[in-house]
């Protein structure tokens, strides 16, 4: 089986294999929409070439006009029966699945890491990662931290179950790792009450530190944590 | 001059008929992609994400705990934690989880909260939360947030010692007062080491200090539960020491919209129509 028309599909076919399939091994995964955004570019473009002339226009359309038309024989008959009666049902289901009330709330985009105030950025911690400092800071976060962010440092602490969003799990390379200690001090320091709109702060459970903590402590807490969790800071590179 | 009209007419027909199958082709696709959209939430997730009030036909049990009503409902789970966002802190709660479910019959809305307490004691109580009007409040009694403009909360407290509902307003820590105008109800009965208790109320007030609760519109539900176990002549956990959530959501269902299928008949007609003069087109021998 060969022509225009197979061609064509196979190239629909291959596309929506890289762009589903073999682009997510080396990037994240494309969203839904765009792939089909994609596939519709494609089979667009590949209309136009496929009926450049008006032999190739009878090659690529002849066999659909006729299948739509039925001027078929065999099991081709049944296939355009059925295509017809599953074409207005899909229109039907889709309306109905656009239009049926949902029993999910409605999806909130939550900012996780959103941008700290100014008077945040850049601060450098004042106190040194020394092994005195960490032990300091360590006996600070289990006093104060670890009932919600977990003795491990994993934010499975015995007081986190209950709380929507949960801890951050400081173990998790997406959180202190990809963070300055002065995000840390702003976060520790407000506490969720100190977040900007787009990080919901009415839902967050952290406290505000600064009402217990003196800001020397927050310092040497934040370098309990990244010694406790594993990691280190994200740091400006040095210039030269 | 001919040939150049013969491309024109070529390629516009070309663009048709590609619209026609890229609408059949993209139809279908997007289907598949709103079946893969609804996949169960991740592993770990917590078992639930909001409290869905059912329509009841029949009336309500605004006071009976134990009514079977309750039992024909779904209902949502949702751990507690003790209270520990700012002091006095609590190590440990006795109560970890609870169950929830809700009815209303248009006019008036029931919601049971039921829950492990191995002792039943006076000072045992209860309390759901709502944000009131349009702002968002913090879900610890609507304290002050430093970048948004937060609103007040509305708090529903029962207590096992008199057997009452409190209806109660805060915006901010140690600003919790009850309402001069009280439009809550509770019931609660232990039994078995299970409390299972129904606060009620109108769906609307009239109260402004109130959540006015409107069918089909999404809100903001929290809890809160406090042991009243005596452990060396006090309280095991008042005021602030308590098992508590954050905000989860909370809809009461609306009335069925059965618009929706007039709708899906005229999806479904427009599609057999287009089907139809397409099919009839190709038939007369006309290049669609």
């Amino acid at each position: 089986m060969k022509g225009p028309l197979f061609s064509t599909a196979i190239l629909l076919v291959g596309v929506y294999v890289f762009l589903a399939f073999l682009l997510p091994l080396v990037t994240a995964p494309l969203p839904a929409s765009l792939i089909y955004l994609y596939l519709a570019i494609t089979l667009s473009g590949a209309m136009i070439y496929q009926t450049m002339s008006a032999g190739g226009l009878e090659a690529f359309m002849g066999p659909i006009y006729r299948f739509l038309s039925g001027e078929i024989d065999g099991p081709a008959k049944s296939a355009r029966l059925l295509l017809l009666i599953v074409f207005p049902l899909l229109v039907g289901w889709q309306t109905y699945t656009k239009l049926a009330p949902s029993d999910l709330p409605p999806a909130e985009n939550r900012t996780i890491h959103p941008a700290p105030p100014g008077e945040f950025v850049g601060l450098a911690n004042p106190y040194p990662a020394n092994e005195q400092n960490i032990q300091e800071g360590k006996g600070i976060y289990a006093a104060n931290c670890s009932p919600c962010h977990g003795p491990n440092f994993d934010g499975k602490g015995t007081a986190a179950p209950g709380f929507n969003p949960p801890p951050a799990n400081f173990a998790d390379p997406g959180t202190i790792a990809q963070l300055q200690e002065s995000y840390l001090f702003w976060r520790i320091k407000k506490g969720g009450v100190g977040l900007p709109i787009e990080g919901m702060p009415w839902k967050s459970a952290m406290p505000r530190w600064e009402h217990e903590l003196t800001d020397e402590k927050i310092w040497k807490v934040i370098i309990g944590e990244y010694d406790g969790a594993g990691q280190s800071p994200r740091t400006w590179e040095e210039e030269e | 001059m001919v040939d150049r009209y013969e491309n024109m007419k070529h390629w516009l027909t070309s663009f048709r008929t590609g619209l026609c199958l890229t609408l059949m082709c993209v139809l279908p696709v997007s289907l598949a992609g709103s079946v893969y959209a609804s996949d169960p939430p991740p592993e770990g997730a917590p078992a639930s994400v909001s409290v869905r009030v059912y329509l009841s036909e029949g009336a309500v049990p605004i006071d009976d705990p134990q009514s079977s009503a309750w039992d024909s409902v779904a209902e949502s789970e949702f751990n507690l934690s003790p209270q520990v966002h700012w002091p006095d802190r609590l190590q440990e709660a006795t109560v970890k989880k609870v169950k929830v479910r809700g009815l209303h019959d248009g006019q008036n809305i029931a919601i049971r909260v039921e829950y492990q307490d191995p002792t039943q004691d006076d000072a045992d109580a209860a309390a759901l939360e709502f944000m009131v009007g349009d702002q968002k409040a913090h879900f610890a009694h609507g304290q002050e947030m430093l970048l948004v403009e937060g609103g007040p909360v509305n708090i529903w407290y029962w207590k096992n010692e008199t057997g009452t509902a409190t209806d109660m307003s805060a915006k901010g820590f140690k600003t919790i007062k009850p309402q001069a105008q009280q439009d809550v109800s509770a019931k609660g009965v232990w039994e078995n080491g299970t409390w299972k208790v129904v606060f009620s109320r109108p769906l609307e007030t009239g109260d402004e200090q109130d959540i006015q609760i409107n069918p089909g519109i999404w809100t903001s539900v929290a809890f809160a539960f406090w042991d009243g176990k005596l452990v060396d002549g006090s309280v095991k956990e008042k005021g602030s020491q308590k098992a508590v959530s954050s905000w989860w959501s909370f809809r009461a269902e609306p009335e069925p919209d059965n618009s929706i299928f007039g709708y899906v008949v005229l999806g479904l007609l427009i599609a057999a129509a287009f089907e139809f003069f397409l099919v009839r087109k190709l038939r007369k021998g006309q290049a669609v």
